[in-house]
């Protein structure tokens, strides 16, 4: 099982109804192909950044599920055939990507940072004085 | 001393370049998303170009995430492709 995402937008002519009608039919698709839908999330009616087919609004909707590898082309297949899909747009979720992996947990408490702060505008100063040192001690053998 | 040292290597007019930080690293992001239009917005130009490493300073592995981030964004309308 792999994790997608999938964004569509529809013609914002669609009747409110139909759109419904429209997005509960593809979640059934992911659902009947073996996949499960994790999130729907409706951005509503948005300007588009460009005109698509002289459209200047687009309802988009977020969908995150998931499914076997083949599940996508289905999905992309049906979205292609819709005529109110003006655009679409699935993306694989990489593990890392999706948050599975844990965050290290900071263990340092609160007052050692505060002091952190000022030391780490002290230490490239605290570098650049040996470095202007060692560069000169290099030099002198080497034009000897 | 440091005289010298300035004088090895002469910087070809104008000030020192200030070091300039990945400012994804800065605030520890580890996935950029192309649904983020406000954060990508900052990372082109007024002509919809993205700004490349020497302007933003981003690290590289954040400007490959960046440019796929503001590429989808761009097939899925929201962003421009280009403006004017």
């Amino acid at each position: 099982m792999n994790k997608y995402e999938v964004v569509y937008i529809i013609d914002p002519a669609v009747e409110e109804e139909a759109r419904k009608e429209l997005i509960a039919k593809f979640n059934t698709l992911i659902a009947d192909n073996g996949g499960s839908v994790d999130k729907v999330e409706e951005w509503g009616k948005r300007r588009l950044a460009y005109a698509i087919n002289y459209k200047t609004e687009g309802y988009y909707v977020l969908v995150n599920f998931q499914g076997e590898a083949e599940l996508p082309r289905e999905l992309e297949r049906n979205l292609q055939i819709s005529d109110s899909v003006i655009r679409y747009q699935v993306i694989k979720l990489l593990e890392r990507k999706a948050g599975v992996k844990p965050r290290p947990v900071r263990v340092a408490p609160a007052a050692p940072e505060a002091e952190a702060a000022p030391a780490a505008e002290e230490a490239p100063v605290a570098e650049a004085v040996p470095a202007a040192e060692e560069a000169p001690a290099e030099e002198t053998p080497a034009v000897e | 001393m440091s005289e010298d040292r300035g004088e090895k290597r002469p910087r070809p007019r104008g000030k020192r370049p200030r070091r300039k930080v990945c400012d994804f690293c800065v605030n520890k992001i580890e996935y950029i998303d192309y649904k983020d239009v406000n954060r990508l917005r900052r990372s082109i130009n007024e002509r919809g170009k993205i700004l490349p490493r020497r302007m933003t300073g981003n690290c590289a592995k954040h400007q490959r995430q960046l440019s796929e981030a503001i590429k989808r964004a761009r097939a899925i309308a929201l962003l421009p492709y280009t403006v004017d």
